[in-house]
């Protein structure tokens, strides 16, 4: 999970976070539907759009005269299983116990 | 480092709770939260050896965990490392799992101890927003 860091880094920041929201909820978009969505200047975009795909956030793939962007759903996969914490897992799995063995006892 | 400790009470007296704890066909039966499958695992905390399991959730993502038992002592405690694999199968830092038993009447007191974790871990008290964050990531990811 080495790229995590570099990861969240780049979703720090409130507008690249919403240009992810935005790939995530509407799939692939170009450059320049991105950038109309932000009321930022083009280079300001492209920065943003840069960080994102350094960071391995985005990939980016070239047809005819745009770039078209999209969410690496293996860096949605990584955030994931950071995300599950150990605490959730050990709870719900308890929760699961404690009914196995009520069924149990309730064989008997 | 944080350590994470959960304190249940069981009905069951110690005897029974540590087979539903080691036994293999008992663990399938509760091992990972609601929704997840296990697909693929040597899950057997009965005897000292190398352990894995890969849970996989509603939208197939795989979450794969592995380690050694290190302690089994029926029917009080069984020890356990534990470490994530990421995408690419590489093991993470590793941590370490206890769990105690002790009679309480007629059934049994269960303390889970989860040492040595990643400080990230501490993000459940101080970092709610990041963890709201993720959570509509994942979400919207779905």
């Amino acid at each position: 999970m080495a790229t995590l860091p570099p990861l969240f880094a780049a979703l720090s920041d409130p507008t690249r976070f919403a240009i992810v929201e935005r790939l995530l909820s509407e799939g692939e978009l170009s450059a320049g539907e991105i950038h109309r969505g932000t009321g930022l200047s083009g280079p300001s975009v492209s920065r943003h759009l840069k960080v994102l795909s350094d960071a391995g956030v985005v990939r980016r793939r070239a047809e005819r005269q745009s770039r078209i962007y999209a969410v690496r759903p293996e860096a949605i996969e990584s955030v994931a299983a950071w995300a599950m914490s150990h605490r959730e897992f050990w709870e719900a799995s308890l929760d699961r116990l404690e009914r196995a063995m009520m069924r149990e006892m309730n064989r008997r | 480092m944080t350590d994470l400790t959960i304190t249940r009470s069981f009905p069951l007296p110690p005897e029974k709770v540590f087979d539903f704890v080691t036994r293999r066909e008992r663990l399938l039966d509760w091992w990972g939260p609601e929704g997840m499958t296990v697909r693929d695992e040597r899950l057997d905390f009965s005897a000292e050896g190398p352990w894995h399991s890969v849970i996989v959730n509603a939208d197939g993502r795989r979450f794969k965990v592995s380690g050694r038992v290190v302690e089994v002592s029926p029917p009080q405690a069984v020890e356990f490392t534990w470490g994530w694999h990421d995408e690419t199968d590489a093991r993470g830092p590793e941590s370490r799992v206890r769990i105690e038993l002790r009679p309480e009447g007629a059934g049994t007191r269960f303390v889970l101890r989860h040492t040595g974790l990643a400080d990230d871990e501490s993000r459940d008290n101080h970092e709610q927003g990041w963890t709201s964050s993720l959570a509509k990531l994942e979400r919207l990811a779905r």
